[in-house]
């Protein structure tokens, strides 16, 4: 079965992307350990955008990076792209992030002292790819900045700032884009647009996002949302509203 | 790949200039001295000189030689510790966007790539840059050995193929030296270190940094050591490599005494509020100041623990023949008049030592090697009387007898290095005779070399002597008053005259007067390179705290609090690299002291106060005053623009 429309097999029929089984991850010394993922089981399913919410300290962050193989998990399993990653050598881990994920931060995260389309192209390049200026340049135009290639960061607003992330994000074709808080740190109307453009992705492409956050209204936009309180999936919903998520949320908080 | 190197330039160009600054610096010293070195080694003899003439020019070069030779050392052992500890901050320094590109998919190998290929491109920029500078720095080199007398006023020097190749192969070879540890850490960098905001959380006092500089630290505990037991001029080598290794040792464990310091200087500056905040910048920027103290220590050790041992060493020859020589005056005169003064009512005994033009070869065996082997001796050749001289000198023989010395016979002293046997036969020119001279005595290591070699006043020829300089040790009769035959000898006219007291003091002076400008001749250039180091290091640590001070600012504090800030804290890093070079500096004179101690039964230290005084008054200057230049165009970008933009 063919997924998507970049003609990457997923023999898999019930098409996870990604998948965590009873992770387990813990921080700090004996006596002060905190258990940030407490046996965390669930599916990101291909081609569709899932978010997870929680509140502070609730262990999002850290299912995001271990989800994308940035931390070692202490037990259970991770599989992403139908390959086991949970003691992948740095090598394969670094493979993996070349060829199959994208990342987006709350922080950007560009090189500052490169243009626009050098940040977009700069994965390519790790890769040791072939960088078509066309594919970069498209991969720009796609999110709207067709006008600001040779721009530096710091002569961009953060959401177009954002926007460059994204673009460098997809210009591998990666089977999932993991974004963490991607509108956290835009007013509301670039994220609304930071927003459409990942639904796009999701309708027009088929890509699988995992999702970060904190505000409800970019939660809503998301497939499925899932609610992390102390380390432990708590609850699933489908295309709530925004009210209803941040229903769901003050209740976990408070 | 390479193209985020240029870009990275473009944005962070003092770090990249620093560094290549670093190796430009080191490749002119080294070349230099290397040039000098050769030309020293080979020296012009003009013709007409007769053969004594010819081999004293020789002697003359060969010390110059053997002077450069530990220039040239001391600049590469600057130039690999400089690049290194520069180019391993300058990694450390861009530790975030190294993260982001392994977060982006940058291998291992290719981050290792990127900075090993930057190295060598640095590296090859340094020596471009490095070369024209070279015949400056040999110019410089040349007027001090001329102008100190070390070099005839004629002496020249050019680049040759090998020193060039030399120069510019330790220049790149430092480079990447110096990245490759840097390029190993920098590859274990974890791509999630991208995301946490300026937490450079990494583990200053690394693995490599804890054994090596353990290490060092007890090779150097025992050098001072071996230095106790070991002969006067041994303990002088041993003393150098001690403020080397002792300096790095010392640099490389300096993390562990910035935040000591820190709170040393929060108490000192308790409830003031910049105070606080430079304490606790300190101990946050541990690597920060540990960079900036490594060359400071380095530079205080060497300075300080060079000049300590040099005028250490003439102060204790003075001691030494003011312990050694049992008389009351010196005469210095011609050989001829010297033998007039035993004559002079009031002298009990005349002991004249008269230099003789002479030239020596003698069988010696190599205390490293157990081989025998041959040396010459042009100087240090006086003819004595054997009776005279032994009333007049306080030395234990470590063998034979100075009675034994008369017809063909010679008493030579014996040095840490080589191994001297009685009855040996040394073969001599005197003149256009040859002879062969039977060791008849041994006489303990010296600190002066001016006599080393006694040889029968019969010996020589009396034409010979009665030109040749001379000084005639005098004790006066009981009940006589020295002065009264000082005058007497005077109104003689057979010479100047002065008590032993004055005269040690001058030989003293004189000594350290040679020992002043050897000092200068090693250091100043090296000097200068470290205090360059110095000054990298703070402009490098300043220049990337941009939005470390754009934050403080926007919490409220004025650009002139920030730059009395950064000025706190650097001064902090200035009192920990002055205290730890001082530690060195300290255990460097401690062997002294035991080194004296054995070679003339009082330990003598002569510590150099007043440059030490220069040295913190410089450190506290230039740091001081880098420190607040590179704050002040730190924080010239409004604030807000600098914390409101993200990377």
């Amino acid at each position: 079965m063919v997924l998507g429309n970049r003609g990457r097999n997923l023999v898999n029929v019930a098409a996870t992307a990604v998948e965590l089984r009873g992770v387990i991850r813990e921080y700090g010394a004996k006596q002060a350990r905190v258990r940030a993922l407490d046996g965390v089981s669930l599916r990101f399913p291909t081609g569709s955008w899932t978010a997870v919410m929680g509140p502070s300290g609730s262990g999002k962050s850290t299912l995001l990076h271990c989800a994308a193989g940035l931390e070692r998990v202490d037990a259970g399993q991770v599989f992403l792209a139908n390959r086991e990653i949970t003691a992948g050598s740095d090598a394969e881990l670094t493979a993996l992030r070349r060829r199959h994920i994208g990342f987006v931060f709350q922080t950007f995260n560009l090189v500052g002292s490169l243009t626009a389309e050098q940040n977009v192209a700069l994965p390519l390049r790790l890769a040791r790819m072939r960088v078509s200026k066309s594919d970069v340049r498209a991969a720009l135009a796609a999110v709207g900045l067709a006008d600001r290639v040779r721009h530096r960061p710091n002569e961009l607003s953060g959401g177009q700032q954002q926007r460059v992330a994204l673009a460098r994000a997809m210009v591998t074709r990666p089977a999932v884009l993991f974004a963490d808080e991607p509108t956290g740190a835009l007013d509301s109307a670039s994220a609304r647009l930071v927003l459409d453009l990942l639904g796009d992705l999701v309708v027009s492409t088929g890509q699988t996002i995992a999702m970060v956050t904190h505000d409800p209204v970019a939660a809503a936009r998301a497939d499925t949302v899932l609610f992390l309180s102390d380390g432990r999936v708590v609850d699933t919903a489908d295309r709530p509203s925004p009210s209803a998520v941040a229903e769901r949320l003050a209740r976990l908080e408070g | 790949m390479f193209r985020l190197s240029l870009s990275t330039f473009r944005d962070r160009w003092p770090l990249f200039i620093g560094a290549m600054l670093s190796v430009a610096v080191g490749v002119a010293l080294v070349e230099s001295s290397l040039r000098v070195l050769a030309a020293a080694a080979t020296p012009p003899i003009p013709p007409g000189l007769s053969e004594l003439e010819a081999l004293q020019l020789g002697d003359t070069y060969d010390g110059a030689t053997t002077l450069m030779g530990m220039t040239a050392m001391l600049s590469t052992f600057l130039a690999v510790f400089i690049v290194s500890s520069t180019f391993a901050f300058t990694v450390a320094q861009r530790r975030r966007d190294l993260a982001l590109l392994r977060l982006l998919g940058g291998g291992r190998g290719q981050l290792r790539g990127l900075l090993l290929s930057e190295a060598v491109l640095l590296g090859l920029c340094g020596v471009a840059v490095g070369m024209p500078l070279s015949a400056p720095a040999a110019a410089a080199q040349t007027a001090m050995l001329t102008g100190f007398g070390f070099l005839p006023s004629d002496f020249t020097s050019a680049s040759a193929g090998w020193t060039v190749m030399t120069a510019a192969a330790t220049g790149i070879g430092v480079a990447l030296l110096g990245v490759l540890t840097a390029s190993r850490r920098a590859s274990r960098i974890r791509p999630l270190e991208a995301l946490r905001d300026s937490g450079t959380a990494a583990a200053v006092m690394t693995t490599s940094r804890w054994v090596i500089g353990l290490l060092l630290l007890g090779g150097s505990v025992v050098l001072a050591l071996l230095s106790q037991s070991a002969g006067l001029l041994i303990a002088l080598a041993l003393s150098m490599t001690l403020t080397m290794t002792g300096g790095i040792a010392l640099s490389l464990l300096s993390p562990l005494f910035v935040p000591l310091t820190g709170r040393v200087f929060g108490l000192a500056l308790r409830g003031s509020t910049l105070g606080g905040l430079a304490e606790a910048n300190l101990r946050a920027g541990v690597r920060r100041s540990a960079a900036t103290a490594a060359p400071l220590i380095v530079l205080v050790a060497l300075v300080l623990g060079l000049a300590g041992t040099l005028s250490s060493l003439a102060k204790a020859s003075g001691e030494e023949l003011a312990r050694t020589v049992d008389a009351d005056l010196v005469v210095e005169s011609t050989g001829a008049d010297a033998q007039r003064v035993a004559a002079v009512a009031g002298v009990a005994v005349a002991s004249p030592e008269i230099t003789v033009p002479m030239t020596l070869t003698m069988p010696v065996i190599d205390r490293d090697t157990d081989e025998p082997e041959e040396e010459s001796v042009h100087s240090g050749i006086v003819a004595v009387d054997p009776a005279a001289y032994a009333d007049t000198h306080r030395a234990k023989l470590l063998g034979g007898s100075l009675g034994d010395l008369r017809g063909e016979a010679i008493v030579a002293t014996e040095r840490s290095e080589q191994q001297l046997t009685l009855g040996s036969k040394f073969s001599a020119q005197l003149g256009d005779k040859a002879l062969s001279l039977r060791l008849a005595a041994i006489l303990p290591e010296r600190i002066s070399t001016s006599d080393d070699f006694l040889v029968p006043r019969e010996l020589v020829p009396a034409g010979a002597l009665a030109t040749a300089p001379a000084q005639t040790l005098v004790r006066v009769a009981d009940g006589t008053d020295p002065a009264a035959v000082a005058d007497r000898i005077r109104a003689a006219n057979l010479g100047t005259v002065s008590t032993v007291d004055t005269w040690a003091a001058a030989r003293s002076a004189q000594q350290q007067n040679t020992n002043v400008r050897t000092m200068i001749v090693l250091m100043a250039l090296s000097g200068l390179y470290a205090l360059m180091a110095v000054i990298n290091a703070v402009v490098i640590a300043g220049t990337e705290r941009k939005r470390d001070f754009a934050v403080t600012r926007v919490i409220g504090l004025s650009r002139p609090q920030v730059v009395g800030m950064a000025l706190i804290e650097s001064w902090a890093v200035t009192v920990i690299g002055l205290f730890l070079g001082g530690l060195v500096v300290a255990g460097t004179l401690a062997g002294v002291a035991a080194g004296t101690a054995r070679a003339i039964g009082v330990a003598v230290v002569d510590f150099p106060w007043t440059l030490l005084g220069v040295v913190v008054l410089v450190a506290f200057a230039a740091i001081g005053a880098t420190s607040v230049l590179t704050t002040l165009a730190a924080t010239r970008p409004r604030p807000i623009s600098l914390v409101a933009a993200r990377e």
